[in-house]
């Protein structure tokens, strides 16, 4: 009975991947809604204050990315991709049969948000180096930036799949040993990672956009040091003259 | 006796590959722990260039989990 339920649900898997990431995005626009229900106000409540700290916290990972003034395009796919893997990780230990198999932990879940990663950060560097730019950044310096796009999404996408199911898989093999108490340990455990993934994947895309969108700017930043240093040198010259 | 010597070959990767991941993992945050020691005001920058590198590292890693797992897959004992 029991493996019929399991081969059941690996029959079913890729609706179940495809149903639990839209109920992720509604508990997700929900929470949304409720959370802006009301208005904003000037002098924020302790609701608003909450959400003004999450999102400060991507506004401050987008100002890091130097020269661009790219804080309204970043933040929402930056804060979007976040919630999305943290919430559908957060699937995995709701005790519920078919909810509780979180959308990232099969192939198929990690490698969309990767490709949705990948190409907002192609977006994000047509927006700011215009279409022509973006395209240039694939194929110049050399060609082979565009190897590094595809290898990119595989990485993004291993590294998420890897350690969400990983964690379930060992979740699993221990409950086969030892079924009462430890794996309420392991799971316990797990939440670790599934906190960790969506920063490091959120960290990763923000050096990618960064890497994207930087290299006009670093000839201004070496123009704007040359002059910086003529400057000096005239001001020493005409110290030592006088 | 054949089947075992496949199960062992599969486990190989994630073996070797979780290792040296490990060690260079510890590197990593024995370095980061010492920089933040130093200069406690600049922590959070530290974090977070440890936790890419931490994930570069385990990226690796990953990848010898999942060719473990179609090695695994590919065996029948």
């Amino acid at each position: 009975m029991e493996e019929h339920a399991t081969s059941a649900i690996e029959t079913y898997m890729p609706y179940i991947v495809v149903f639990n990431f839209a109920l992720v995005g509604v508990v997700l626009v929900v929470l949304g809604k409720l959370a802006v229900r009301g208005g904003l106000s000037e002098e924020p409540g302790p609701r608003q204050n909450l959400l003004e700290f999450l999102l400060d916290f991507f506004v401050g990972k987008a100002e890091e990315i130097r020269g661009c003034d790219c804080v309204k395009t970043v933040v929402p796919l930056l804060a979007t991709l976040f919630a999305m893997i943290f919430i559908s990780n957060l699937l995995g230990v709701i005790p519920i049969p078919v909810i509780n198999q979180p959308p990232t932990a099969y192939y198929s879940g990690p490698l969309a948000l990767a490709l949705c990663a990948i190409f907002g950060t192609l977006y994000v560097s047509g927006v700011f180096n215009g279409v022509f730019g973006a395209l240039k950044h694939l194929f110049w310096p050399n060609p082979l930036q565009l190897i590094t796009e595809v290898s990119d999404v595989m990485s993004l996408s291993l590294r998420l799949y890897g350690n969400i199911a990983g964690e379930h898989m060992v979740a699993l093999l221990i409950m086969g040993v030892a079924p009462i108490g430890i794996p309420l340990v392991i799971h316990f455990l797990g939440l670790i990672p599934a906190f960790v993934q969506p920063l490091v994947f959120v960290l990763l895309t923000t050096s990618f956009i960064a890497g994207a969108i930087k290299h006009e700017e670093h000839k201004e930043e070496r123009e704007v040091v040359a002059e910086a240093q003529e400057e000096r040198t005239k001001v020493d010259v005409e110290a030592q003259t006088a | 006796m054949q089947g075992i010597l496949l199960a062992l070959v599969s486990i190989t990767p994630i073996v070797v590959g979780a290792t040296i991941g490990a060690l260079s993992m510890r590197r990593i945050s024995v370095t980061a722990l010492e920089g933040i020691t130093r200069q406690p005001e600049v922590a959070g920058q530290l974090f977070t260039a440890m936790l890419i590198g931490m994930a570069l590292v385990e990226a690796l890693v990953i990848y010898c989990l999942v060719v473990a797992l179609m090695l695994a897959g590919s065996v029948k004992i």
